[in-house]
C-alpha cells in the first residue's frame, strides 16, 4: 500500500509542480470565460440607443403608429431607462426610392452635423397588408437588435390591420399582450430557480470539461508510461511493485491531477458567483447587471453522477492509454496507435449535441448502456432532466462492467508491454500478449 | 552464513528464436561477494531479470531466502540496480532517492534521512537539490545506486555495476559494495570484466551460451583449473617466443598478451622444459613464474576465445 502511495504521490506531486499545470489551470478558463463573453456580448439584448430613419412610402397611419411605438419603446429599467431609438419619420409618398438612395449613404457614417445613423426602415403602400418592411442598417449582424426591432413593429403591424377591419382600438390593446413564458427548471421535485438556458449551460460545460480532461490527462498518462519505459526505469519499479500496481497507481495519481484541477476550477466558479456583485463591481459593472447573467447551479446528485462518471470514465480511459504507452516505443509511435482510443472520447463527446435536443430517447437510453459513451451521456442526460435511480444504476452497472474488462484487458497488455522493446506489436501480437499468464 | 540466499533450480527461458538461459541451478550463500561472470548476451540479465521476477522461467524454480516469496513480494529485502541505467529526468535528486526508497517500502521519512545520508557519502550534496537531468551520466548513475541500496536490503544485485564509470568513481562504488559484504549482507553482481571479479568476489559462476561452465569459491575454481600455469613477460624477441609457446607439446594454452603472456602448460611438460626452450631461443624473460591461473584466463578457457572476443574489447574501454 505505502509503495502503491509512493507511485500516485509521485505523479501527483511532479504534475502539479510543472509549468504547464499552472499555465493550463490559469489559462483555460481565462480562454473559455472569454469565448462566453464573447458570444454574451455578440448575442446579448439590445444596450444602446439606434438612430433610426423611418422612409414612410405607404402614407396611411401605419408610418405614424411605427414612429409612436419606437418613441415608446425603452431600453432597461427604472432609473437606468434610457429611450431604444431615436427616430426621424420622413414622409416620402412617390418618390420612396429617391429617399430611400440618398439616406442609404449617410448610414454608418460618424459625423458631428448629421448624428450618427443606424440604419432606415422603409414602409411601403404595400407593407401594411403583406408585412413586408424593409430595414437598411450597420446593424443588421447583431440578432439582438433585430429581434427587438421586430419585437416593437410585430404589435404595431397588428394593430395596424386590426384597425383597418374596423375593430376596436380599445378591444385591440386588450387583445395583443404578448406571451411572456418563465422558463424554471425543476430537478428533483424542487424549483432550482435556473432558466432553460443556465441548465443547457451547465450540460455544455460538463460535456466539454469531460472531454477535454479525458483527453488531456490520458494522454498524460500515455506520456508518463512511455516515459519510464523509455529511460528504462520501469524496470527498477517492475521489480518491487505488479505491473498492475503501477499502472493503477499512474491512472490514480493523474486522475487526482485532474480532480484536483477540477476542483481549482470549480471552488473559484462559485467564488465568483456567489459573490458575483462585488466582482462585477471591481469591473465597473452595475450590480444589477449580475441578475442577467446566467448562474448555473448544480444539484447534490448531478454533483455525484457527474464525478462517478468522470471516475468511471477516466479509469476506462487512461487505462487504455497506458497500454497504448506500453506497447509503443517512442513518441512517433503513440500518436499512431493512441488513435483508436481518442476516436472513442471524440464520439462520447459528440454524442452530446444529439442529447441536448432529446435526452430521454432511445439513442440516450442506448449510449447510457455503452461503456465508451456512457461517461459523456449519462451527466449530461441527467443534467438536462434528472434520470431516475434505476436508470443511473444500470448506467453505472453497466460502465462499471465494461470499465473493468478494459482495465483488465489494457493491464495485461501493459504488463507485458513494459519490458519489451523493438518493433510495435501487431494486433495477433497482441492479442498473444493478453493471452500469456 | 551457510543459508542460500538465491536458489536457481533447473532454470530455462526462452525467447522467440532462441533459449536465453538453458538448465542453469545454481546457488548463492548468504554473505560475501558472488559473481555472476559471461560473455555479452550469456544470459547474465536475463537471470538476474529471473530472480527479481521481473519475468518469470519458463521451467523450474527461483527461489529467494529460501522461501516462496518472489523477488516482488520480498522487494524490501532486495536492492537492484538494472544493467539498462534510468533516472526521471525532471525529478530533483533527493526527491527521487525518496521515491526509489518508498517504492521499495520504506517511510517517507527514513527514506528521506537515508537519502541524504547517502548523498553526502557519495559526494553528492551539492546536487541533491538539482534535476537528474542535469547530472553527468557518471553521476546519475551513482543516484541509481544509492537508489538501489538505500533500504539497506539484504541482497544486493548489481547488473554490469560499474559499466562507464571511470577509475575513481568506480572504486567509490567498490568500496561501498565491500563495505556491504562485511556487514554480512549479500552482494551478487554480473560483470564481463574479469578484473573485477577477480578482485571482488569470494565465488563465481561462468555463464556461456545459457549454460553454467564454472561454479565454485574463486579459491576452488583456481585449484580445479590446475597451478599449471606460468605467466611470463619478455624483454627482447618476444616473436621467437611466440614459436616456442606455439609447440603445443610444450603448452596446452596461451593467453598471448605480447610483451607478457600467461599459458598453461600441457600435460606431460613442465615448467623446466619451457624454460630451457624459451632461453635456447635466445628470448629475453623478465619474469618466468608458476602461477595459480588468472580468473580471465579460466574465462577464455572455459568459454572459449571466441565468445571471449567482444568481452576483451569492450574491457578496453572500462
Amino acid at each position: 500500500m505505502r509503495k502503491l502511495q509512493a507511485i500516485i504521490r509521485r505523479e501527483f506531486v511532479e504534475r502539479v509542480r510543472t509549468r504547464a499545470f499552472v499555465i493550463s489551470t490559469v489559462l483555460f478558463p481565462t480562454l473559455w470565460g472569454g469565448m462566453i463573453y464573447f458570444q454574451a456580448t455578440v448575442m446579448s439584448r439590445q444596450t444602446r440607443t439606434n438612430n433610426v430613419v423611418i422612409v414612410d412610402g405607404g402614407g396611411g397611419p401605419l408610418g405614424q403608429r411605427v414612429e409612436a411605438a419606437m418613441r415608446e419603446a425603452q431600453l432597461g429599467k427604472g432609473a437606468e431607462a434610457h429611450p431604444k431609438y431615436i427616430v426621424a419619420r420622413i414622409p416620402a409618398d412617390g418618390r420612396l426610392q429617391e429617399v430611400k438612395d440618398s439616406l442609404v449613404r449617410l448610414v454608418g457614417l460618424r459625423g458631428d452635423s448629421v448624428g450618427h445613423l443606424d440604419g432606415i426602415l422603409v414602409l411601403s403602400d404595400t407593407s401594411l397588408t403583406t408585412g413586408a418592411i424593409q430595414y437598411l442598417g450597420s446593424n443588421v449582424a447583431s440578432p439582438a437588435e433585430m429581434e427587438s426591432l421586430e419585437d416593437v413593429l410585430q404589435p404595431v403591424l397588428l394593430t395596424a390591420r386590426l384597425v383597418r377591419e374596423n375593430v376596436d382600438p380599445k378591444i385591440v390593446e386588450r387583445v395583443s399582450g404578448r406571451v411572456k413564458l418563465d422558463k424554471q427548471k425543476v430537478t428533483e421535485g424542487r424549483e432550482t430557480g435556473e432558466s432553460g438556458t443556465t441548465s443547457f449551460l451547465v450540460a455544455y460545460i460538463m460535456g466539454f470539461i469531460l472531454y477535454i480532461a479525458l483527453l488531456m490527462y490520458g494522454i498524460q498518462v500515455m506520456g508518463s508510461v512511455l516515459e519510464e519505459k523509455t529511460s528504462r526505469i520501469i524496470e527498477v519499479l517492475a521489480s518491487s511493485l505488479t505491473p498492475f500496481e503501477l499502472m493503477l497507481g499512474k491512472v490514480i495519481g493523474v486522475g487526482s491531477v485532474g480532480l484536483f484541477q477540477l476542483a481549482i476550477w470549480v471552488g473559484s466558479a462559485f467564488l465568483i458567483t456567489t459573490n458575483l456583485g462585488s466582482v462585477l463591481g471591481m469591473m465597473h459593472a452595475s450590480p444589477e447587471a449580475a441578475a442577467d447573467i446566467p448562474v448555473p447551479s448544480i444539484g447534490p446528485g448531478l454533483a455525484v453522477v457527474f464525478l462517478l462518471f468522470f471516475g468511471l470514465g477516466f479509469f476506462l480511459y487512461a487505462s487504455l492509454y497506458a497500454a497504448v504507452g506500453a506497447m509503443c516505443n517512442s513518441q512517433q509511435d503513440t500518436q499512431q496507435a493512441n488513435t483508436p482510443v481518442t476516436m472513442g472520447i471524440v464520439v462520447g463527446f459528440m454524442t452530446m449535441f444529439p442529447l441536448l435536443n432529446e435526452p430521454n430517447g432511445t439513442l440516450g437510453r442506448i449510449l447510457s448502456l455503452v461503456p465508451f459513451t456512457a461517461p459523456f451521456a449519462t451527466p449530461i442526460r441527467y443534467s438536462i432532466s434528472p434520470l431516475p435511480l434505476g436508470e443511473v444504476l444500470l448506467s453505472v452497472a453497466a460502465t462499471t462492467t465494461g470499465m473493468l474488462a478494459v482495465v483488465w484487458l489494457a493491464s495485461r497488455i501493459y504488463r507485458v508491454g513494459i519490458l519489451a522493446y523493438g518493433k510495435k506489436p501487431s494486433l495477433r501480437e497482441l492479442a498473444r500478449w493478453v493471452r500469456t499468464a | 552464513m551457510g543459508d542460500v540466499v538465491v536458489r536457481i533450480d533447473h532454470v530455462t527461458k526462452r525467447f522467440a528464436g532462441h533459449v536465453a538461459v538453458h538448465d542453469l541451478s545454481l546457488q548463492v550463500p548468504s554473505g560475501g561477494i558472488f559473481g555472476l561472470l559471461g560473455p555479452n548476451g550469456a544470459g547474465k540479465t536475463t537471470t538476474i531479470r529471473m530472480m527479481m521476477n521481473i519475468i518469470t522461467p519458463d521451467e523450474g524454480r527461483v527461489t529467494l531466502f529460501g522461501g516462496s516469496g518472489t523477488g516482488r513480494d520480498l522487494s524490501a529485502r532486495v536492492g537492484y540496480l538494472p544493467e539498462e541505467r534510468g533516472l526521471y529526468k525532471k525529478m530533483k535528486v533527493l526527491d527521487h532517492l525518496i521515491f526509489l526508497g518508498e517504492a521499495k517500502g520504506l517511510s517517507r521519512v527514513s527514506a528521506r534521512r537515508s537519502g541524504k545520508a547517502w548523498i553526502e557519502r557519495l559526494g553528492l550534496g551539492d546536487w541533491s537539490p538539482r534535476k537528474v537531468e542535469d547530472l553527468s551520466k557518471g553521476m546519475q548513475q551513482k543516484v541509481q545506486f544509492i537508489g538501489a541500496l538505500i533500504h539497506e536490503p539484504d541482497l544486493l544485485i548489481l547488473d554490469e555495476p560499474f559499466s562507464g564509470l571511470d577509475p575513481v568513481n568506480s572504486q567509490v562504488m567498490k568500496d561501498v559494495v565491500v563495505e556491504i559484504a562485511r556487514s554480512r549482507r549479500t552482494i551478487l553482481f554480473s560483470t564481463h570484466i574479469m578484473e573485477h571479479a577477480e578482485k571482488m568476489c569470494d565465488r563465481v559462476v561462468i555463464i556461456a551460451r545459457g549454460e553454467k561452465v564454472v561454479d565454485g569459491s574463486l579459491a576452488e575454481v583456481k585449484q580445479q583449473a590446475g597451478a599449471r600455469h606460468v605467466a611470463l613477460a619478455f624483454t627482447r624477441n618476444a616473436a621467437n617466443a611466440g614459436r616456442v609457446l606455439a609447440d603445443r607439446s610444450l603448452v596446452a594454452r596461451v593467453d598471448d598478451r605480447g610483451a607478457s603472456a600467461e599459458v598453461e602448460l600441457a600435460p606431460g611438460s613442465d615448467g623446466e622444459a619451457l624454460l630451457r626452450a624459451l632461453v635456447s631461443a635466445d628470448v629475453g624473460i623478465s619474469r618466468f613464474e608458476i602461477v595459480e591461473p588468472s580468473l580471465e584466463s579460466i574465462f577464455i578457457a572455459k568459454v572459449g576465445a571466441e565468445a571471449a572476443r567482444p568481452a576483451a574489447r569492450e574491457e578496453v574501454h572500462a
